[in-house]
């Protein structure tokens, strides 16, 4: 686990409801440097599903599997 | 499998609308009355206004949906509160109830303009994404169809609109990783979902045993329909929306499944069992209703419907949604009358059901076959999308 990226970027979508968590993920991923990570964190209980799905349809891989924090999702996504 | 499992992951879209189209020509079959909530919205909202002291009488629209007694005696109340209980018990089981407070201010005038458009239109067109779309199509009432183009399009003009730099906002982004919170390790709201479960289903075996079988239809019907929606995050406005911001099409598919195993149902319980479809005016006001609910839904992120499960959830923005979708039903049925609306838009529509043009065969076939097409179409945009952002990613 210590060979592990770090997250070169937060994404603290907290609050915000759907569409905008994938929207806003999406863009993100856009503007960043391929190989970089993004750490996602979000509560907006449709974006446990649809940021996921929406990444890897567009062929981002995750660095590691999402975390069910509590009543909030993490996700690592890598650019 | 766990007995807590099945309350700690949502449930796959496809299967849950197929159950809900089921369950809705069900409703259909024992009541006669479809799964709806905006003419109990519009109900409510005259209901505000007779406590602020407004005399109605004479309102045209209240007369047309019924506004008499309260929301507590009517089965189209129960299954307005049977949603919002169903659901609420679904987040307190999975222990997901949380307050989430929206980060930028503009997502509250958003959401208070978004509802109230989509109150309004979705009253013109008589039906929101229930009546006029989701219940409407499986009633072979011709306005569904008329309604489904018309908040297709509405839905277009309305993400143009969000994906302006002005109205998206920014996001809180941070440098490098932010160490996370621990989680809640409260086990409390299980028990209160059990609690409350327990005490509405006392109310509703009360509704039976005391002779009142239609509200205790419509509660009973409301909690399942809110378990469904919350438990698949079933997003009517996000078939459409995210259809055409981001070509997911996964809500879309699943919604015209649901509708045409619901229509297959109805069909045989209008030509077996003599039932009379529920069937709508046919109007100029179902185009320019569908059109401006179809805008109001993708600015308020949500319809009428799935703001119930996310106020549910703790997300404070749809307390303003559904504000908004009561001024915006309310402002209608004044305009109706007031403001001659319904000369304008309305008088010179027809009530026109498939069925009773077509027959059973023939109405049954049309709806398969526009789904069919439907569902064609949302395959294309799907893949078109995908292959844009691609080719896009790749350059």
């Amino acid at each position: 686990m210590s060979t592990e990226l770090e997250p070169a970027y937060t994404l603290d979508l907290r609050g915000e409801s759907c569409p905008y968590p994938v929207i806003y993920t999406l863009e993100t991923l856009e503007g960043m440097e391929a190989g970089q990570l993004l750490h996602v964190i979000t509560d907006c209980p449709s974006s446990f599903r649809n940021v996921p799905e929406e990444v890897q349809r567009r062929g981002y891989r995750f660095a590691r599997d999402p975390v069910k924090n509590g009543r909030e999702f993490l996700f690592y996504i890598v650019a | 499998m766990r007995l807590r499992e099945p309350f700690h992951h949502y449930w796959r879209p496809l299967p849950t609308l197929m159950l809900a189209g089921v369950l809705s020509a069900l409703y259909f079959v024992l009541t006669g009355t479809v799964w709806a909530v905006t003419g109990e919205f519009t109900r409510l909202g005259g209901h505000v206004l007779h406590w602020l002291g407004v005399d109605t009488t004479g309102w045209a629209y209240f007369d047309l949906v019924k506004l008499q007694g309260s929301s507590f005696e009517r089965s189209d109340g129960w299954i307005v509160w049977g949603m919002f209980v169903g659901a609420l018990v679904m987040v307190l089981l999975a222990n997901n109830f949380k307050i989430r407070m929206p980060q930028q201010r503009r997502r509250w005038a958003q959401a208070l303009l978004g509802g109230v458009l989509a109150g309004f239109g979705a009253r013109l067109a008589m039906g929101c994404n229930l009546a006029a779309f989701f219940t409407g199509v499986p009633q072979f009432s011709l306005h569904a169809w008329f309604f489904v183009v018309a908040s297709a399009l509405g839905t277009l003009l309305g993400t143009r609109l969000i994906r302006q730099r002005w109205w998206k906002g920014k996001p809180t982004l941070i440098k490098g990783g932010l160490k996370p919170e621990a989680p809640a390790t409260s086990r409390t709201q299980p028990v209160f979902g059990y609690v409350l479960a327990a005490v509405y289903l006392a109310l509703v075996a009360y509704f039976f045993m005391s002779g009142q079988a239609r509200l205790g239809l419509g509660a009973l019907f409301g909690a399942l329909f809110g378990i469904l929606i919350e438990r698949g995050q079933i997003c009517f406005t996000s078939a459409f929306r995210d259809l055409w911001v981001m070509g997911r099409a996964v809500m879309a598919k699943a919604i015209i499944a649901g509708m045409a195993i619901s229509a297959v149902i109805t069909v045989y319980a209008i030509a077996g069992q003599g039932l009379h479809p529920i069937t709508q005016l046919t109007a100029p006001g179902t185009l320019v209703g569908g059109l401006i609910f179809g805008l109001g839904i993708v600015m308020a992120t949500s319809c009428e419907t799935g703001m119930m499960f996310r106020m549910m959830e703790g997300q404070v923005l749809y307390v303003a949604v559904f504000a908004g979708n009561i001024v915006g039903a309310t402002l209608l049925a004044y305009a109706w009358d007031h403001l001659d609306v319904y000369d304008l838009l309305m008088a010179g529509g027809e009530k026109i059901n498939l069925v009773g043009k077509l027959g059973p065969g023939g109405a049954i076939g049309f709806t398969l076959g526009l789904l069919a097409l439907l569902y064609l179409f949302t395959l294309a945009v799907e893949k078109r999308h995908l292959a844009r952002s691609l080719a896009a990613l790749r350059a």
